[in-house]
């Protein structure tokens, strides 16, 4: 586990400074070092007057079991939205009123916005979760001619 | 693995995108901008539908509305899939809201929206109308500053 500062809410107390036994708080981009962080530490957590500082897990806990049926179902749903976001990018680029193409486009982004929760209750809500993987590995062993394989190679990787 | 065969382009770059939010959210930027890559990739294969209206847009909703809802709610609780009952409450609200907004469209037209903003929240894909966000959204309860402003092009 390692400390990541919320930039948003840092209001420079640069307490944080003072009590890291490393200096990991202590850069030029506002971020934590993370690799100079030592694992669960985590005394400018407790030190910030501000809560702007976290814990990052670098490993999570296995996620909730899902039955295939369930699974199947949050597909399909996103399916069904992935499918409105189409007809709604369609819209959005031929419209001829730039109102209708902004309603078209608001419409767009929502139904990405359901697609991705379903995705993610569909058993893809954490990137390094076996669904992924499994998922990424698939991809990687498919025909598809012009498939990025070096950007999911390294997914595969880092993961 | 047959998840995948069964998954569109579509599906997949929402996949994608999604993942690259969750990177991003535990500070992981390089693999997020992996994962964006990978979802622009299936957006590019994705064809858009020439000559569709709001009404098909709006018939997928109403579809939804009247079974899938229903139905997959209910399997979720008889699971006791907690979190997919989540996103299926706030599915369904927000379908809901698209419904209505739609007929106002229907019956309106652009005056509907031309002294305005409109803004989706970008956790459960809420749409607003009205000059200033909400201070939270009123599905999902996050803050008003995630509300995306969807900017009208200038004419
Ligand atoms: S102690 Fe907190 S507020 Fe002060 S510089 Fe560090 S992170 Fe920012
Ligand atoms: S958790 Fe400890 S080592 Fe890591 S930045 Fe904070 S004070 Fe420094």
């Amino acid at each position: 586990m390692h400390a990541a500062r919320n930039i948003r809410l840092c209001t420079k107390d640069c307490v944080c400074l003072f009590v890291c036994p490393t200096g990991a708080t202590d850069t030029e981009n506002g971020q934590i070092d993370f690799e100079k962080c030592l694992d669960g530490c985590r005394l400018c957590v407790d030190a910030c007057p501000s809560h702007a500082i976290y814990l990052v897990n670098d490993n999570y806990a296995p996620p909730q079991v899902k039955s295939q049926k369930i699974k199947a179902m949050m597909l399909e749903m996103a399916e069904n939205k992935t499918e409105q976001e189409k007809i709604a990018s369609g819209i959005a680029r031929d419209a001829k009123s730039p109102i209708a193409r902004q309603l078209a486009k608001a419409l767009a982004v929502s139904s990405r916005i359901s697609a991705e929760d379903f995705l993610r209750e569909a058993g893809y809500m954490l990137p390094q979760g076996d669904e992924v993987k499994k998922l990424l590995r698939a991809l990687l062993n498919s025909q598809q001619q012009d498939l990025p394989k070096e950007t999911i190679q390294r997914l595969l990787d880092l993961l | 693995m047959d998840d995948m065969q069964e998954l569109s382009v579509e599906s997949l770059s929402a996949l994608c995108s999604n993942l690259a939010k969750a990177c991003s959210k535990q500070l992981r930027t390089e693999e997020a901008a992996l994962f964006d890559q990978l979802s622009s990739y299936y957006k590019s294969k994705s064809e858009l539908p020439e000559g569709k209206q709001f009404k098909d847009y709006s018939d997928l909703v109403l579809k939804e509305l009247n079974s899938d809802y229903p139905k997959i709610s209910q399997q979720a609780a008889s699971d006791g899939d907690r979190g997919s009952l989540r996103a299926l409450t706030w599915g369904e609200k927000v379908s809901k809201i698209l419904r209505s907004l739609l007929d106002r469209y229907e019956k309106q037209k652009d005056s509907m929206l031309e002294n305005t903003n409109v803004y989706v929240c970008e956790i459960c894909g809420f749409i607003y109308i009205g000059n200033l966000p909400p201070e939270i959204c009123p599905i999902c309860k996050v803050p008003g500053f995630k509300m995306l402003k969807i900017q009208k092009e200038s004419v």
